[in-house]
């Protein structure tokens, strides 16, 4: 057990490093931290919301966005160049399985997502922070109640994106597992992620009454394979709302994040295991 | 004492195009290779000897057949801890440098922590990389690339070394240095599997050979065995005159004997580049 945890580990790690090593992975971070800075500039287009909800908007829609373009096609690139550099061919001759290896690949671009959302995170509060301080000035000035925002809750919002950019990237994972080409798996991915966003439609249309048992189990199936990766935006409840999120609906939220994580990376490592390298 | 390799009956099919025509590239194979000893397996490009290796190894399933390594199923984990195996043309992650990538492997083959670094310092001198391990290996050239990537191979000191083409596009002197490495590891009574297209170094450095032939196994035996011909004999003579020549044609004559050639012996081309570019590496 603790042989095959070094192993996943050492597999980790090495992902790690490639990955942090990729101007993509840069460019992402680097457009990402840019929204999340600039949101102070575009306060003034905040439509009638608070600035510091315009902001926080502003630099969870960035986290989301490049978050999701990373944990797809960085995910599906770490696997891919693997398999096309012919270096698995290498690393699976060893006496590591085929579930280590893909768990480790999955656990490397997982910690690299934390980076991605952590540093994002810590810039938008450093923002946010920054501008709650100027609005207490005005507020005191003013005799207005000024708007504030959790810390603590911005750092549940990052954890929670964490695991939701980690099913994605499980996701993308077992679907490269499968794929023959890096193209294919990140079309797929992209399309499962977009799936997962709108699968509350699934879940919704299930509720009302339908007379064909085939659309049934096919709205069945699809709200029940795939995540629904809208149950993660709480950010405004989490980081702006007076009274936060109930800690047993962030956890429902992790449970279920977590579950879908270790069944896509336990069906990637099934259809992994019966691939020909 | 088990084989090293067992492989009784080999079969693969691979499904080829949308309609999944069958292509069999290996075709009812069956070896044993004993321990202690160099093996080359040959044949042309396409023969099945990649994909027989790759089988070996648990790379890929059997359509049929079975294969065993130091007498455990091939496909086992415990099979592969005691099996090094260098790719053909191998490619390593260019960022790590050769030490980290020996290490990474060192820890993937289960060599225990404390153990580690004498191990890796071992196959680094083994694969005489000593002097260029803290260097990425994005700046090897290819000769160090087959290097780095036997140390790699041997550095869990493994009982089967496969070797997959190691000297595929090396030069002759970094040839004669991985021919040297096998040489290294039969005296520690290692068993070492080459497949290569370098029919004279195989012949150099291997005790046995198979050749397979569009998926078919065509010959095996010992080296000598398979070369030698008993009906012909060659004598070297220093100092030939004419009449020494005639003189003896007349002799083995007399007994029955004919001389179909008289020529001069010559060094291969091999031995003459080494022997002018001695002491050169491909740095």
């Amino acid at each position: 057990m603790q042989a095959s945890f070094l192993r996943i580990s050492w597999i980790a790690r090495v992902t790690f490093l490639e990955a942090v090593r990729q101007r993509f992975f840069a460019f992402l971070l680097i457009l990402g931290a840019a929204m999340a800075l600039s949101s102070v500039s575009f306060r003034v287009l905040d439509f009638g919301h608070g600035e510091l909800k315009f902001i926080a908007d502003f630099g969870f829609g960035g986290m989301f966005l490049f978050g999701s373009v990373l944990a797809v096609v960085m995910t599906a690139q770490l696997f891919f160049s693997e398999m096309d550099n012919r270096t698995a061919l290498t690393l699976l001759a060893k006496p590591l399985g085929r579930g280590e290896f893909l768990l480790g690949k999955f656990a490397g671009a997982w910690a690299v997502l934390a980076v991605f959302v952590g540093v994002l995170s810590a810039l938008l509060g450093v923002v946010l922070w920054g501008r709650e301080q100027e609005l207490l000035l005005l507020a005191e000035q003013s005799g207005k109640v000024p708007p504030t925002f959790s810390a603590s809750g911005l750092a549940q919002f990052a954890l929670l994106q964490w695991l939701r950019l980690g099913v994605v990237a499980s996701i993308v994972l077992a679907i490269s597992s499968l794929a023959r080409t890096f193209l294919y798996a990140v079309v797929v991915g992209a399309l499962a992620v977009v799936a997962g966003q709108l699968q509350w439609i699934a879940q919704d249309a299930i509720l009302k009454p339908t007379e064909s048992p085939a659309y049934e189990a096919l709205l069945w199936c699809t709200s029940r394979v795939l995540p629904n990766l809208q149950q993660f935006n709480i950010g405004d409840a989490l980081v702006l709302g007076a009274t936060g999120v109930p800690a047993d609906a962030v956890g429902a939220v992790v449970l279920a994040g977590a579950a879908y994580m270790a069944a896509y990376v336990f069906l990637g490592a099934l259809l992994f295991g019966r691939r020909e390298i | 004492m088990t084989s090293a390799i067992s492989v009784r009956h080999l079969t693969k099919d691979f499904r080829v195009g949308l309609r999944g025509l069958k292509l069999r590239a290996v075709d009812d194979v069956s070896l044993e290779i004993p321990r202690g000893q160099v093996y080359g397996l040959l044949g042309p490009n396409g023969c099945g000897k990649s994909t027989t290796l790759k089988i070996v190894l648990g790379l890929v399933s059997a359509t049929a057949g079975e294969v065993s390594i130091l007498g455990c199923p091939s496909a086992t984990p415990e099979a592969r801890r005691r099996t090094g195996f260098l790719p053909e043309a191998p490619y390593f992650h260019k960022f790590l440098t050769g030490r980290e990538l020996v290490r990474y492997c060192a820890r993937l083959s289960g060599v225990p922590s404390a153990d580690v670094a004498a191990a890796v310092e071992d196959a680094l001198g083994l694969a005489a990389m000593t002097e260029a391990a803290d260097r990425p290996i994005g700046t090897y050239s290819k000769g160090m690339l087959q290097r780095i990537g036997f140390a790699q191979a041997v550095v869990h000191d493994p009982e089967l070394v496969i070797l997959d083409e190691p000297t595929a596009g090396v030069d002759p002197v970094g040839s004669a240095a991985i021919g040297r490495m096998i040489h290294a590891m039969r005296g520690k009574g290692k068993t070492i599997v080459l497949c290569s297209h370098l029919l004279g170094q195989v012949e150099q450095v291997c005790d046995r050979v198979a050749i397979m032939d569009r998926g078919r196994l065509v010959l095996e035996g010992r080296v000598e065995d398979v070369l030698s011909r008993r009906d012909r004999h060659v004598l070297t003579v220093e100092s030939m005159t004419p009449a020494a020549r005639e003189a003896a044609e007349a002799a083995l004559a007399a007994h029955g004997a004919v001389v179909t050639s008289v020529t001069h012996p010559r060094r291969s081309l091999e031995d003459l580049f080494r022997e002018l570019v001695t002491g050169s590496r491909d740095a």
